[in-house]
């Protein structure tokens, strides 16, 4: 309509230097800034750390943790909280395994798809309540983490899945390595956890739903105001979270073998760390998958690294732990803020105005 | 703009009336917006102005009378079907997704895209959005870190990309700066320009002569007229805003002064108020007036040590006291009922007896650090009887109580602390005719047992009834301090606006 002085300025908007990091995105540039000096700092400590073996064993334990922290942050960015996804890698890891046991022929992706399906179902299950129902999530999971795990111990009847009753593909599934780079393995385990998470994260941003989920999180008065259709995103998440769920729960199944009652308990806690230590928001809204990757990554290097340490007693190492964690988010804040603060000057020099305050007269 | 007369008015509400319980908050208003006008509405606090705004945007359905959007009946359900015909508003405090960048706030609830985000063309489109508005903003910068100037020139930006005919902006001025304000009305020129038609609420009367086209009073839920600016005054908008009858409030009785209580010096706190100074004798009501956002509880939550003062001393008694928590202000005699009784001043699932000991709680404990519930109890009974709580029982929670009772239950709790000041912060707010006059009662009582009663209230007949003295401020500052028999509602109207 009236065109009035948009030219020029418009012009001027797109003058101004754009960088391409944003300070949002520095969080896992310091995360990553973390965990090599994890790796330095232990490399000294420990004889014979950087070695192809201990590559494979962190990479291999972190695929499950890294697989439910993306489970737990999708359901995180909409302001809630998933706490039986421990109960969901126990049921689907278990009754995958009853399955397999029992036809032995079946094709590998539908035991995959048997296993993300259940999980699947249970997710919708917390997500029903939790939407329709408005019931907190954390009353909802806690209940279904107990309820789900009860299941299973009566279903059970206190016997165990073993790995020899187990097909012979899935028990040398996280042995299968697509790529050997020098002294490295890629295993199949690791690839395809970096495939799911970098194609979630395109999904967040690019799909629709994926932005809805972050709109939900981030202000969800907002969004129920403008008519979003925030119960079923919400429901949406917790099915997702189950369906990954499920697919650490076959992974569970194929990298023990055997499989009790108690599979998966404490993972719930594990995927929450590794979701807060990437830098997911716990209040929703923000935070990316790829953040809580490399959150599991850092757990889990930390953790396995520990056992390395002859001086660390096994009684204190998950007090050690616990201090590790805590001593790299605060590191990873300090570094945070320190390329924040890089990240932000330049175009302060330039123009009196930060970047963000806006909405003035100049040019 | 002219021949705004001949246009298809965008908006008409015609013998419009809504009841809340016992209240009528709106009696067969009529309010026409034409295409390109800026339309204010003004009024006092609890003339009906939200109420009108709740019913344009489809949150309160009417109880009688009809809308009409470009000559055509409509009914509004929801907010979503206020939207679909075009009718967006934009609070105080926008209502922007703090985690999201620019762009994707001004495009969220837009529902005719693909599944696919196409971040280019949004990113483009933003930005030509915001440059039609003369706005600079990165779009790729997180709504969190903007300024509430910004937020709002992007809840105006997301109005075009909706194509709203109709934006009501409510106190959209009154958390920027005289700069932003300039900036703000820059922006709504651009929208009247492209035909959209604005409804402006403010308490500023200058920004409302300077903005508006047109200019509608509301009182006491009617419409008391609808003029051109050039057909009105900012005086004869005050008169009509307050002529109303005093019939009502409650007769005080004449009690005598008493020593001086409380002297306030030059307090401040930046951003909030600044240079305030008054002093309270025993047995006497001091009225704080002034516009919502004034700075009036912010000298109490001062005062109260909540959002302790930076400048200025206090002296109680005639000695000089600081206070930096409540904890402080209790010990120094000082109590304070908040205006917002839900939220801070009870604890609704708690029994009656909890509310009314929770601040005064040490008082009722044995030997063995454990709560004496029978002196709780004979404590909370006394109050029931004094202040007539009507309530079921002694343990019922307060939240079962009716909003006259809450806010005596509230009263008993800070009297149970035996101050020698005490601060009311909208103590009528909200409460039937009787309850208040009982209030107003209550009031009266406690200064004639030689209190010292600090009372802030919007409610102006009130404050001119219950106050010996009344201070009025504006913006955060101290701008008149009134005796009883000079105080007018005008006057303090006049004070409180800024409009000479």
């Amino acid at each position: 309509m009236s065109g009035t002085a948009a030219g020029p300025r418009e012009r001027a908007a797109a003058d101004r230097p754009r960088p391409k990091l944003r300070p949002e995105r520095l969080r896992e540039l310091s995360l990553v800034a973390v965990i090599g000096v994890s790796v330095l700092v232990f490399s000294q400590l420990v004889d014979n750390y950087l070695s192809g073996s201990f590559f494979n064993r962190v990479t291999t334990s972190m695929a499950i943790t890294a697989v439910l922290a993306a489970a737990q942050t999708i359901v995180i960015l909409t302001r809630n909280i998933d706490l039986s996804v421990g109960s969901i890698v126990g049921v689907t890891a278990y009754l995958t395994g009853e399955y397999l046991a029992a036809h032995q022929s079946t094709a590998p992706l539908l035991a995959v798809g048997l296993a993300m399906l259940l999980g699947c179902a249970l997710g919708l299950v917390n997500g029903t309540l939790v939407a329709y129902g408005r019931v907190p999530s954390i009353i909802v999971t806690l209940g279904t983490l107990a309820i789900y795990r009860t299941w299973l111990i009566d279903h059970a009847n206190s016997r165990t899945i073993t790995a020899d009753s187990l097909p012979q593909w899935l028990v040398e599934f996280p042995q299968r390595t697509v790529l050997s780079l020098g002294g490295l393995d890629i295993r199949l385990v690791l690839a395809v956890t970096v495939v799911v998470i970098v194609a979630l994260q395109l999904a967040l941003g690019r799909l629709r739903w994926g932005r809805w989920v972050y709109a939900v999180g981030s202000n969800p008065d907002a969004a129920r105001q403008e008519g979003l259709p925030t119960e079923l995103v919400t429901l949406g998440a917790f099915a997702a979270c189950g369906a990954l769920s499920g697919l650490a729960g076959f992974m569970f199944l194929s990298r023990f073998g055997t499989i009790t009652v108690a599979a998966g308990q404490g993972l719930e806690l594990a995927s929450v760390a590794a979701a807060v230590v990437g830098g997911v928001s716990i209040l929703g809204g923000s935070g990316t998958l790829i953040g809580a990757l490399l959150g599991a990554l850092l757990i889990d290097l930390l953790e396995l690294s520990l056992v390395r340490v002859p001086e660390i007693s096994v009684f204190w190492r998950d007090a050690v732990l616990g201090a590790l964690i805590l001593l790299a988010i605060a590191g990873d804040f300090a570094i945070g803020k320190r390329l924040r603060r890089f990240w932000t000057s330049p175009p302060r020099r330039r123009s009196p105005g930060t970047p963000e305050r806006e909405a003035t007269t100049d040019a | 703009m002219s021949g705004l007369a001949d246009r298809v008015p965008v908006l008409e509400m015609a013998g419009i009336s809504k009841r809340f319980d016992a209240t009528q908050a709106l009696r067969d208003v009529s309010l026409t917006l034409h295409p390109g006008e800026v339309h204010a509405l003004v009024g006092e606090n609890g003339a009906g102005k939200s109420t009108l705004i709740k019913i344009m945007t489809g949150i309160h359905p009417a109880d009688e009378g009809t809308i009409s959007v470009k000559g055509e009946q409509v009914t509004l359900r929801s907010s979503a079907d206020a939207q679909r015909h075009g009718i967006a508003a934009i609070y105080q405090e926008p209502t922007i997704y703090p985690d999201l960048n620019v762009a994707e706030n001004i495009f969220m609830s837009h529902r005719d895209q693909g599944v696919m985000v196409r971040w280019g063309r949004m990113y483009r489109e933003a930005e030509a959005i915001l440059a039609r508005l003369d706005v600079h903003l990165d779009v790729r910068s997180l709504a969190s870190g903007l300024s509430v100037a910004a937020q709002q020139a992007v809840e105006i930006a997301k109005a075009i990309s909706l194509d709203v005919r109709v934006l009501i902006m409510d106190e959209p001025t009154a958390a920027l700066s005289a700069h932003e304000v300039t900036q703000l009305f820059r922006q709504v020129r651009h929208l009247t320009a492209s035909g959209v038609a604005v409804l402006f609420i403010s308490h500023r009367l200058d920004e409302v002569f300077e903005i508006a086209d047109r200019v509608t009073v509301l009182r006491d839920g009617r419409r008391i007229s609808s003029r051109l600016r050039g057909e009105v005054t900012p005086q004869r908008a005050i008169q009509e805003m307050v002529g109303r009858e005093m019939s009502e409030f409650f007769a005080r009785t004449e009690h005598p002064r008493g020593g001086l209580a409380i002297r306030v010096s030059g307090i401040g706190r930046t951003g909030a108020f600044a240079d305030v100074s008054f002093e309270v004798h025993q047995g006497e009501v001091l009225g704080l007036a002034g516009l919502v956002g004034a700075g009036r509880t912010d000298v109490a939550l001062a005062l109260f040590g909540i959002a302790p003062a930076e400048s200025g001393s206090v002296e109680l008694g005639g000695r000089p006291v600081v206070i930096r928590s409540p904890r402080e202000a209790l010990d120094h005699g000082i109590a304070y009922l908040s205006e917002d009784r839900r939220q801070l001043g009870l604890s609704l699932p708690q029994s009656l007896t909890a509310n009314i000991t929770l601040a005064t709680l040490d008082r009722y404990v044995t030997r063995l650090r454990l709560v004496d519930s029978s002196a709780e109890r004979a404590v909370a009974d006394r109050f029931r009887r004094r202040l007539s709580i009507r309530t079921p029982s002694l343990e019922a929670p307060v939240e079962r109580l009716s909003g006259g009772n809450q806010q005596k239950t509230m009263l008993a709790k800070w009297l149970n602390a035996e101050p020698t000041v005490l601060i009311l912060d909208e103590p009528t707010r909200g409460i039937d005719v009787g309850a208040k006059a009982e209030v107003h009662h209550i009031i009266d009582e406690l200064a004639c047992s030689g209190m010292a009663i600090i009372l802030i209230s919007s409610d102006l007949p009130e404050v001119l009834a219950m106050s010996d003295r009344i201070l009025v401020m504006r913006e955060g500052r101290q701008v008149g301090m009134f005796g009883r028999s000079e105080a007018t509602e005008e006057g303090i109207v006049t004070a409180a606006m800024g409009a000479a």
